[in-house]
């Protein structure tokens, strides 16, 4: 009976936590290279949405995926054109963008699935590995998972290779550290950048997208649920390390899978208090009350060329 | 530098004076665009624009009824955009309004059920109001004893207290020992008992049937209080010199970090009275989304306002009809109210990437 509960409880864990995992993953990447974009839940909110709407309307969850990081991308594209070329407050921008999302989702999915019924729509089917399953305990858990879990935790070896033995990933480095000596030994600080935060944004889109076509098979209102502000305090939380960041993302998608787990267990702890552990455990890291951790230098700090 | 020639001198002077009408026009184009786009995004629904419009008029201002409730909605949105801009002069970016508003509600519900209620002389919905303002102050506090103890970013932290703040609520008014109202037999909905008739805020015109109460009062003396303290104060200049320079301001002898939690306590009470006099003006018992889109609307207020006192009146007065008339646009004339929602991303985004135009200087 626990046993059960357990690999219930690490399955949900788990499939709560890949959204997360995707969404940081790139933001990191983009963090490390000076942006931080506080849109991330609004791409993720928009891909969840256009995923949905692709997959439903062609039936092909994979044209849906596409679909989403499309256009988390364009959302990206045009954060970067404002946070990096237009030198604009990337956090004050990341809030437009989400509220933009949040109403346009909305007002779509009322004037396009409104009046028509519930029926799921086309997602992932999971994938069921025998090789995995034999493992005790968290086998099943791991092994009854979509494609797109797994290609999360491959996203999170690509970064670190990339940050780590590239020279674009180098580029991201010096260009966050410090942008006057990155732009005078010859990196385009702004190329930099634009890419840091496509690369946020695509995978932020398959987080989104994971949301609809391959955990949940619908779209509802405002279905990330701060998803993006978790996955944004995962990469604080983490360091700005690829691996300590996925590490926080397991851990906040856990906290939020306890939600289901305590009643189940029947121990009298108030749900409520269960939803607000993650962004207690956020706030906690990123007081540094949690190991010491430092941002890179330019953060959130436009870069103008001379002067 | 100094201008020798006369005539440079007045060119500079003419591209100063350029400088202050830009601050008001590009809130005043974003607006129209953003509303622009609205109509537009209407009409291609198919829905009639004519309509729309009639059924959001009359949501605004079709009655004394409507009037008032919208007036309400802006005192709210006014003190949360009063508070964003009195951070904003330290430089530090509240965005912690909903979780804020969420504290204030929730504590000066708990004042006015548990004891407030039979105070005489009036105090039976002020000692509420001041416990929730004191709750707000706490809260937005926090962030700000964050900022200044272990340098933490003022915008994630408030953002995670805002987070908090919400499950907090909805603790409390699904809990029996906390605020939840016993169950009886006409419902078991999970929200607050209503609060005693005493603890109310008392109307401004009891006769017409309009709801306009006295937080009207409350949110114009802040209105001017804000901004004497911001324009004509040493605090204000205080507040202005740590945010522009902190190192400068702790070498000229300021106690820096007791400005920046000053600012963040100030801030976040402005956001607890504005969810206080939500409860006890309008809504009367906590439910566990009372709060929902307010923090937002009053931190679009404030950016919109450019720091100015007025132009958060002016721009929650905006948004205080907006939101009556999106509410009855969406009832009467069947468009999502979430157009709205749209336009007010688009207003953020295109004030926040015109920056350039009018700052000349990128603030860091």
């Amino acid at each position: 009976m626990i046993d059960e509960q357990m690999a219930v409880f690490i399955g949900s864990g788990l499939r709560l936590a890949v959204p997360i995992i995707f969404a940081a993953t790139g933001e990191m990447l983009s963090e490390r290279a000076g942006v931080l974009n506080l849109s991330l839940d609004g791409m993720m909110l928009m891909s969840a949405f256009t995923a949905a709407l692709a997959s439903w309307a062609t039936g092909s969850p994979l044209i849906g995926v596409a679909a989403g990081v499309l256009v988390a991308t364009a959302v990206a594209a045009l954060q970067a054109v404002l946070s990096v070329t237009l030198r604009a407050n990337q956090l004050v921008v990341g809030i437009g963008f989400n509220i933009l999302a949040l109403g346009s989702t909305t007002f779509l999915y009322r004037e396009i699935f409104g009046p028509l019924s519930r029926d799921p729509i086309p997602g992932f089917a999971q994938l069921n590995l025998p090789w995995l399953a034999h493992i005790p305990v968290i086998g099943p858990a791991l092994a009854n998972q979509t494609g797109l879990a797994y290609v999360s935790i491959l996203m999170v070896v690509v970064t670190w290779l990339i940050l780590k033995y590239t020279s674009f990933g180098l580029a991201v480095r010096a260009v966050g550290e410090d942008p006057r000596a990155a732009d005078k030994a010859g990196i385009s600080v702004a190329k930099t950048r634009y890419l840091g935060v496509l690369y946020a944004g695509i995978l932020a889109g398959l987080g989104g997208a994971f949301m609809s076509v391959a955990d949940s098979n619908t779209f509802t209102e405002n279905m990330t649920k701060g998803a993006g502000y978790l996955a944004i305090t995962a990469v604080i939380f983490g360091g700005w390390n690829p691996w300590y960041t996925l590490a926080a993302c397991l851990l906040f998608g856990f906290a939020t899978a306890l939600q289901f787990l305590v009643p189940a267990l029947q121990l009298d702890v108030p749900v409520a208090l269960l939803l607000l552990l993650p962004y207690l455990l956020a706030l906690v890291a990123i007081a540094g009350f949690v190991g010491k951790s430092r941002q890179p230098s330019a953060l959130t700090i436009p870069f103008e060329r001379g002067g | 530098m100094v201008m020798k020639n006369p005539k440079l001198a007045r060119v500079a002077q003419g591209a100063r004076l350029e400088l202050v009408p830009l601050q008001v026009l590009v809130p005043v184009v974003s607006t129209i665009i953003a509303l622009g786009i609205g109509l537009l995004i209407i009409a291609a629904t198919g829905a009639s624009v004519i309509e729309a419009i009639e059924a959001f008029w009359d949501g605004m201002a079709g009655s004394d009824f409507n009037i008032g409730a919208s007036i309400n909605r802006a005192i709210s949105l006014a003190l949360v955009g009063l508070g964003f801009i009195f951070a904003s002069r330290a430089n530090l970016t509240n965005v912690g309004g909903e979780g804020q508003i969420a504290m204030g509600g929730m504590f000066a519900t708990a004042a006015a059920l548990h004891g407030a209620g039979g105070l005489p002389l009036g105090l039976a919905f002020i000692v509420p109001l001041a416990v929730g303002t004191l709750a707000g102050a706490i809260w937005g506090g926090l962030a700000g004893v964050l900022k200044a103890a272990r340098g933490t970013n003022e915008v994630i932290s408030t953002l995670l207290l805002s987070f908090i703040a919400l499950p907090l609520v909805y603790w409390s008014v699904e809990s029996f020992h906390l605020l939840r109202k016993p169950i009886s037999d006409v419902s078991s909905l999970p929200e607050s008992a209503e609060i005693p008739d005493s603890t109310k805020l008392p109307l401004l015109f009891p006769d017409n049937g309009s709801p306009l109460h006295i937080g009207l009062l409350i949110a114009a003396i802040a209105v001017v209080v804000v901004w004497l303290v911001l324009r004509h104060s040493s605090l204000g200049l205080r507040l202005r010199a740590v945010g522009l320079n902190a190192m400068a301001s702790r070498r000229a002898g300021m106690r820096t970090s007791f400005y920046v939690i000053l600012a963040m306590t100030v801030s976040g009470g402005l956001g607890g009275l504005g969810g206080a006099i939500m409860i006890l003006g309008q809504q009367f018992y906590l439910t566990s989304d009372f709060s929902s889109g307010y923090g937002f609307d009053g931190l679009v207020v404030g950016l919109l306002s450019r720091g100015s006192a007025v132009g958060v009146v002016i721009g929650a007065l905006l948004f205080g009809f907006l939101r009556s008339g999106s509410i009855n646009m969406e009832i009467s004339a069947h468009v999502p109210s979430a157009v709205v929602l749209i336009c007010q991303g688009l207003i953020v985004i295109v004030i926040a990437g015109s920056a350039i135009l009018t700052n000349r200087k990128v603030t860091r």
